[in-house]
Formats: structure tokens, sequence, C-alpha cells
């Protein structure tokens, strides 16, 4: 920019005086070029086909999650050897874990040891006879004794491998809420299938 | 380009040739009213420190969350009495009143003492009524008062920074329109210098803008003397409070700090103000964009996108707006850079003004969808509004206070040591702040989204993402403690200036003469050759001499700046009150019952949205954490909304159902024993204080006047609905083994509140023709 000699404008305000200089060029440039962005911004996002929604983003995410996390499951059904198979697969019970720490540990505790939920660790259950009966109490709840249901929340799957997690904290007797309910017979253990035919 | 300029008289019909002479009529003496800067800025001091003493107090709380029934505790307090005090006290109490004293106590009547310093000097006037000035003086403090009264009792209108009830209200439109306002303009009026400097333009369009962003915002129905609810519901109140939360930052917190500088700046340094050209463009392009940009609070919530982006968009076009004030405060230091380096007035403006200049940087930025994405709801926002307020405003107000202090009480100032060791303590205590809590921000941020290995939330309890920034939360304890401590250094140095002040306080004389009729402006006139006539208009328009006729106008001025913060307002929000497909409803969503408005109203009270927000994004993280993002249609009975801005604690809009009411009364009881490392306070007194079913009635009549559709039958039959269900829900915490006798307690209608939030969208829709 060529030097120019700066220029006092006559007025001034209780001694204040003012210099004539003009806008910087760079500062036009930067305000003129977020006008052009703006106006182009706006109308690629709420005009072209090719834009799309958070919510577009959402789905393709959930998607994907299904995809890559459930891609060698498929649907879990919510039976008995399923459940064993789960339980016996360490990478999906931390994936229970995970679900147990977000939505479950708040009443039954971090452990599984009990708070307001009952004590998930010994060899006691209120409404549960058999392994299948954990999911129908995460997905139905039980309300009168404060389960909610989780039937809205969270998928199938999630809901088969949080009630396998939980299934899997029998047998630790951490101390913690007292036992309640009845003594129900062991888990049955897994047998792995056998080696499909060659 | 050419800079000629000439005498040619304008062609106007108000503003005739004038006749004769300069335009100047007899010489006049008079005497600025100094006294009323002497009370604003030592108010502005004491609000300052009680501003930041709730400010250690909520912070503290962060880390220490029954600090406060400790301390009680020490006091000699008996456990139930502690509980008792405990509950006025807890960080949904505070909170409001740090933010509502930082704002309106603190910059407000600092505002207030630069205001009527500068506007007297640049009128070459006194103050037009010193009655009105001092009706304005006590009005404000009376305001003030009743905000630190009203707040910690928990009467709020739940919308954050306009927490204040309907009176308190009335009493803030009358105090600033009918007081300050009416007798800033008169003084315009009455003025004696014939143009308007730049500063008064600031003062122009936050008197203006304020008024109207504080009523609009402030519409409400009132059902009791201090409980009110906003006329507007869910999408749209939530539109129009960050229209107005924004602009509160822009039209409080900015353009009158702006006028200051534009005052005390030169006056400090002794230097000319930089370029009188940018000072036009940056203004109007100011007062015309900011308003607009009010919807970068509301990325990825239920606003439809067209709002938000708008909101997006011009926040990125401000920053060479707001660039062009730290441009002409820094540049006007041009000559004087020497002098920053031993004057405490001139290193705290200009610290002041780079705060400025990096906060307009990290507003725009933070306001991109995808970098809001992260940073909503987090420390950094917080951090944000600190290098604001505290880098901005507060060292702004401190380089005019050392300068004024000395004109003030004709002494010299006590120790411009102290000043220094203020001015360090300050800025050191500034940046800790803001990079702690850039730092807990992000680092909370990043923890939210964040997957593991198998496919799951990798910090799926809320409360790890709490405690993993704790240390954060010390350090900037720390810094908020080195600011709080400079502030007791600038109120100690205020009350020795004072008491070595002058025996003569008598007004400021001065002298200058009348205005007589206009002379006409020298105006440039285009000598461009061999262009065609659009040409030479264009280089009229922008060498911008036109715009000091303007000057010379101050009601067309107003009338202007009016114009352009109502039609941006207006473009900006009326699309989303006139077009219904902005917000689709969803038919199985119904109005709140008796019960749930009560507990409704208890949330509200206790400030939960200060550190709960109820809008789940459409963020796949987010989804994973809370469920089903949140519709617009799901609020269109919430009056006032209450997404909040923070999540110091988790997400509760679709909590309903997600514990068991026995769970939420043992958890509101204390939430540390079902949740360790919890920060949220305790609520016991909730347990074993009395609901007013009474009010319900008068709470419905209200609610059905700003559109709720309860009938006349529900509204009668209120009383006993709530009853029946507060039974019904204290019989449910009963059967699972909880407390007994809660039937009427305040804690079951806010626990039947929260067990309804974000549960009707997973219920059918009402079968056709059933009563609504």
């Amino acid at each position: 920019m060529p030097h120019r000699k700066e220029r006092l404008l006559e007025h001034g305000y209780d001694e204040i005086r003012e210099y004539d200089n003009p806008t910087p060029g760079w500062w036009h440039a930067i305000f003129l070029g977020s006008i052009a962005f703006s106006a182009l911004y706006f109308a690629f996002w709420h005009g072209s086909p090719m834009a799309w929604t958070p919510q577009d983003s959402l789905a393709a995410d959930r998607t994907a999650y299904y995809a890559r996390v459930f891609r060698t499951v498929g649907e879990l059904k919510a039976d008995q050897p399923t459940m064993l198979k789960m339980m016996a697969d360490t990478r999906w019970m931390e994936f229970g874990a995970s679900i147990f720490a977000a939505n479950c540990a708040a009443c039954h505790g971090a452990a599984g040891a009990g708070l307001t939920g009952p004590n998930l660790t010994d060899d006691r259950y209120i409404n549960v006879r058999k392994l299948e009966d954990l999911f129908t109490v995460v997905s139905e709840g039980v309300l009168p004794k404060g389960m909610p249901a989780w039937g809205n929340r969270l998928t199938q799957n999630e809901r088969v491998l949080v009630a396998s997690f939980a299934a899997s904290l029998r047998g630790r007797n951490l101390t913690g809420r007292a036992p309640e309910g009845e003594v129900i017979p062991p888990w049955p253990t897994f047998e792995p299938p056998p080696p499909a035919a060659p | 380009m050419s800079t000629t300029l000439s005498a040619a008289p304008m062609r106007s019909a108000d503003q005739p040739h004038a006749a004769g002479g300069h335009g100047r009529g007899p010489l006049e003496t008079f005497a600025y009213d100094d006294q009323i800067v002497r009370w604003f800025l030592a108010v502005t001091v004491l609000w300052g420190v009680v501003a930041m003493l709730a400010g250690m107090v909520v912070a503290l709380q962060l880390v220490m969350p029954d600090l406060v029934p400790a301390l009680l505790k020490a006091l000699g307090l008996s456990e139930a009495s502690a509980a008792t005090v405990q509950q006025y006290l807890t960080f949904g109490r505070i909170r409001p009143v740090h933010t509502n004293a930082a704002i309106f106590a603190f910059v407000g009547n600092g505002m207030f003492a630069g205001v009527y310093f500068s506007t007297q000097r640049l009128c070459k006037a006194r103050m037009w009524s010193d009655l009105l000035s001092r009706l304005h003086f006590w009005g404000w403090q009376a305001i003030i008062v009743a905000a630190a009264v009203t707040l910690p009792m928990g009467f709020t209108q739940g919308k954050e920074y306009a927490e204040l009830e309907w009176p308190i209200d009335l009493a803030i439109a009358v105090v600033w329109l009918g007081f300050f306002g009416l007798n800033f303009f008169m003084t315009l009026l009455h003025r004696r210098e014939r143009h308007m400097y730049v500063a008064l333009w600031f003062y122009i369009a936050t008197i203006v803008t304020v008024t109207v962003l504080h009523v609009f915002n402030s519409l409400a129905v009132p059902a009791a003397p201090l409980r009110s609810y906003s006329v507007y519901a869910g999408v749209q109140d939530a539109l129009v409070q960050w229209w107005y939360g924004h602009n509160a930052v822009a039209f409080f917190l900015t353009t009158p700090i702006l006028g200051l500088m534009y005052y005390f700046m030169p006056k400090a340094a002794e230097r000319p103000v930089f370029s009188y050209k940018l000072s036009i463009v940056h203004f109007w392009s100011l007062v015309f964009m900011y308003i607009w940009a009010g919807p970068h609070h509301l990325h990825y919530t239920a606003l439809p996108q067209w709002a938000s982006t708008l909101g997006m968009l011009f926040s990125l076009m401000l920053w060479m707006p707001s660039w062009g004030g730290m441009i002409n405060g820094l540049m006007t230091l041009r000559g004087a850079w020497q002098r920053v380096l031993t004057d405490p007035v001139l290193k705290f403006l200009t610290v002041a003004v780079t705060f400025y200049g990096m906060s307009t940087f990290e507003g725009p930025m933070l306001s991109i969808k995808a970098v809001n994405g992260l940073a909503h709801y987090t420390d950094w926002v917080i951090g944000h509004v600190h290098g604001g307020a505290l880098g901005w405003n507060a060292c702004l107000f401190f380089g005019v206070f050392y300068w004024l202090l000395p004109r003030l009480y004709r002494t010299n100032l006590w120790s411009t040591r102290l000043a220094e060791w203020h001015f360090w303590t300050a800025t050191i205590g500034l940046f800790t702040y803001w990079v702690s809590m850039q730092w807990a921000g992000i680092t909370q941020g990043l923890m939210w989204r964040a997957f593991d290995d198998s496919g799951a939330l990798a910090f799926p309890d809320f409360v790890e993402t709490v405690t993993k920034i704790a240390p954060m939360y010390w350090i900037r304890a720390g810094g908020g403690l080195l600011f709080f401590l400079g502030m007791l250094m600038c109120a100690l140095n205020l009350v020795m200036t004072w008491r070595h002040r002058s025996a003569d306080l008598s007004d400021t004389v001065a002298r200058a003469p009348a205005l007589g009729p206009a002379e006409p402006d020298r105006v440039y006139r285009s000598d461009l050759q061999n262009v065609i006539g659009l040409g030479r208009v264009t280089d009229q328009v922008t060498e911008l001499t036109w715009h000091r006729r303007w000057e010379r106008l101050p009601l067309r001025f107003t009338l202007f700046v009016a114009l352009a913060i109502a039609s941006a307002s207006a473009f900006s929000l009326v699309p989303m009150f006139a077009v219904r497909s902005n917000i689709p409803t969803i038919a199985s969503v119904t109005p709140y019952t008796p019960l749930e408005l009560a507990g409704r109203d208890i949330y509200r009270a206790e400030g939960c949205y200060n550190c709960h927000s109820q809008m789940i994004r459409p963020i796949w993280a987010e989804t994973r954490r809370y469920g089903e993002y949140s519709k617009p249609g799901e609020f269109v009975y919430d009056h006032p909304f209450q997404w909040g801005s923070r999540r110091i604690g988790p997400d509760l809009h679709r909590v309903g159902g997600k514990y068991s009411s026995d769970w939420q009364i043992r958890h509101l009881e204390n939430p540390r024993s079902l949740v360790q490392g919890s920060i949220m306070p305790a609520y016991a007194h909730l347990l074993n204080t009395r609901l007013d079913f009474d009010a319900i009635p008068a709470t419905m009549h209200a609610m059905k006047l700003v559109g709720v559709p309860y009938n006349d039958q529900q509204i009668a039959g209120a009383v006993a609905a709530a009853r029946e269900q507060a039974g019904a829900v204290a019989a449910e915490v009963k059967a699972a083994g909880g407390y007994e006798g809660l039937d009427d307690s305040q804690a079951i209608a806010l626990v039947a509140y929260l067990q309804r939030l974000g549960t009707d969208i997973s219920k059918p829709p009402p079968a056709e023709g059933a009563a609504r």
C-alpha cells in the first residue's frame, strides 16, 4: 500500500480528534469475503439437492454403526443359547458393561451390588427364574418395584447384551444390598457349538 | 481517490441554509454533573465485588458440592438449620445471582458511570435532568437489591440472564427507558456540540435495542405477584430468548463499552482516533448484523435449520465489524505505546481491547456448526463469556476508573503501584480462567462423543466426564480468585482515593456557545472524470461524508438505528411465528397434568436449567447416551422452554421413566448416596416442604391464557387431580421400598414432572374425538 499521509479531520469533540484514514484493505477483503461465503453457504445448504441435514447424518451414522458393530451377529435372539454365547465372549461383555454403566449402574450400583435396585451378584432373584427372564425384566420392567422398562430405549441387541452382562455378574457375591427373592438354579453351562463339518 | 471537500449546502427541507455566522449562539457557562458519575462508579466497584464473590461461591460449589452446608455447620448452625439455609444457596439459585450481578449490576453501573461522564462532555451540556439522573441511580440500585433478594428465594422466569420476575421487569423498563433513556435523549437535544461523536452513536444503539430486547423477551402472563409464564413456548421461546440473550451480549456488554472505549481511549492516550470512516462502517454493520446472530446458541437443537444457519452466518460476518472496533482502539495507541508500558490506565485499556479482539474471533469460531457441536453445553462457552466479561468489560472499566478517579476526586490516585498490581493479578487470573475452561470444555466435549473399540460409549457414566475436569475447575477457581483479589485492590484504591479527595468537589464548570441554526455540512462531491453517474454516486457514498449530516440529527439517527434493529429482528423472528411447518406438531404430545405443572415450577425455581439441558441433539453419540433426539413438537406446551445451555449434569429430556421414582427421591435427598462423584446439590428440603396445591389453578389459568388447551373443567378439578396423582407417585415410591408420607411434598411433584419428561413421543396418539 502506498504511503499516504494521515489527515486529521477538522472537527473535535471534547478535544478528541479523528483521522480521516480509510478502512484497511484486508479488513474490507475479509468482510466482503465473509458475506460472499455466507451467500454461497446458505445457497448450498438450503437450496441444493446435494445438501444434507443433521438428521441425515444421524441416520447414516446409525446405519454404519449397526453394520460395523453387529455385522458378525445380526439381530440377537433373546433366548438362552444366544445369551450363554454372549456371556462367554469377553468383547460382547465389554459392550454389555458399557450399556450397564450408562443405564443400570445408577440403581444397581457400578459393580452390580445393588443400591435402590437389587443386588445382581448373588443367587437370589425376584422376578427371574431362568436366563431369558432377565431379558423380559429389562424390556418390560417391573414397574411396581421401580424397575423401568427399556423396550423403548434400547434396541433388541442392546437388551440381550445388557441382560447377558447382568447375568454374568451372578456368583460374584459382592457385599451390597442384602439378597432378595428366591435362590434359583444356576445358569446352564455354555456349550460351544461343534465345529462346522468340513 | 480524491478527497476534495466542498462546502456545498445539502439539499434538505428541514435544515435550511444557515442564516449567517457559524451556527453558533451566545457563549454559555454551565456545570457537568460529576456527582452522579462518582455514585455510579462507587456502586460499580461494590457490585463488582459482590458479583465476583458470588462467582467464587459457584465455582467452588462445583468442586465442593457440600461447601455451603459444611460452612454453615462450621458457623454453628444445626444440621436442620443448615439444610434450611442451604436451599437458598444452591448452585441453581446462586448462579443467576452471579450472572445478573455481573451483567446488570457491575457492567450496568460501570456503563452508566462512563456514559454520564462522557455524554455531558461530548454534548457540552449538563445532563438534562438531575432528578432523572438520581431516579435512574436509585431505581437501578433498587432493582439490583430486588434481584439479590428474589433470585436466591427461587423467584425466576427461568430464562437465562432474564430471570427477574415481572414486577422487576416492569421496573427495569421504566428505569431504563423512562429515566435513563429520556434523560439521555433530552441531553442530546439540548447539546451545544453540533455533531454527535461515535461514542454517542453506540449509546443510542444501546438504549434503543436493550429496550426492545427486554420488553419482547420478558412478555409473560402473571399467575402470582412473583410468578409468571412466558407467552412463547418451546422452540419460539428459545428463539426469542437467544435473540435476547445474544443481543444482551451485543447491546449491553459490547456497544456501550465500545462507546466508552471511543471516549476514554483517545482521552487517556492523548492521540486521535485511528479512522472515522471505520467507525461509521463498523458501527452500522454491528447494529444491523448482531441481531441475527442469536440462533448460534441453538445449533443442532429443535430449531429449524434455516434459523440455525442464519445465526452461524451472521456470526461469521460479524467478525470484521467487531474487529473494526478493535482496530480503531489499538491503532489509536500509535504514538503512545511507550506509555502503555508504564501507565496502568493504558495497560488495562490495551488488554481490554485485545480481549475484545480475541473474544470476537472466538465467538464466530464457536458459532460454526461443527465447532459448536463439540463446544455447546461445555465449559468452553463459560471460558468464552468470561473472556468477554472480565477481559473486555471489566478491564476496560478498570482502565477508565483509574483515569477517572483523580479527575473526579481532584487528587492523585492513592496508589499507582496498587493499580499496577491489580493489572497483573487481573491479567494472570483472566488467562488462567480462560485457558482452564477451554481445556475443560474441549476435554468434556470429546469424552461425551468418544466410542471404544467395541462400539460402545467410552465414558457411558456421565459423572466420569465431570470428575475428569475437576482439576480444571480448581484451576479456574484459582484464576477467579486472582481476578477477585484484583477487584478488592481496585476497591481499596477507590476508598483511599476518596478519603484523600479534594475539599472542593463542586461540579466542573465549562463554557461553550449555544447552538445556533445549523450550518451546512461539508459534503464530498465526486470529481471523478469519465465515469458513469453510478460511479460518481458510489464514490460519494463510499467517502461517507453524507454521514456527517446524520450525526447532527439525533432523533433521525435514533430512528435509523431502531429501523435497523427492528427490521433485522423481524426478518429473523417473524417466520418462526408465521410459518406453521417450522414446528410440526406431534399428536401424542399433550399438556402437563396439574401436578407436573407444579413440579415444573419447582424445577424452574430451583434453577435446574443452570446445569441440566433438556435438548438432545441429533448427534449419534448423544442419542446413544440419552435416547432419541428432541423434536420441536415436543415442546409446544413448555412455557418457558427449559432447554438449558450447559451440561454440568446430564441431559434430562428423556429422563422420564429412566429411573424409579424411589431412586429420584433418594437422589434428590442426597445425590452422592447413589452417584459417587456427583456434584449436584442435595435437595433434601424438597422432601419436607409442603407443595402449595392451591396455587395450581392460577398456574393453569395463566397457561390457558398463553395458549395451552386446558378447559375450565380441568382447572376446576386441578387440585383434586394433583392430589390424586401425588398419592399415586408417593404410593409407587413406598411400594419400591422408599420413604412414606411424601404425598404432599414438593419432591413428589418434581418427580412427577421428571417422570413425564420426554415420554409423550413414545405413547400412542390419542384416539380420534377423545377430549384433548
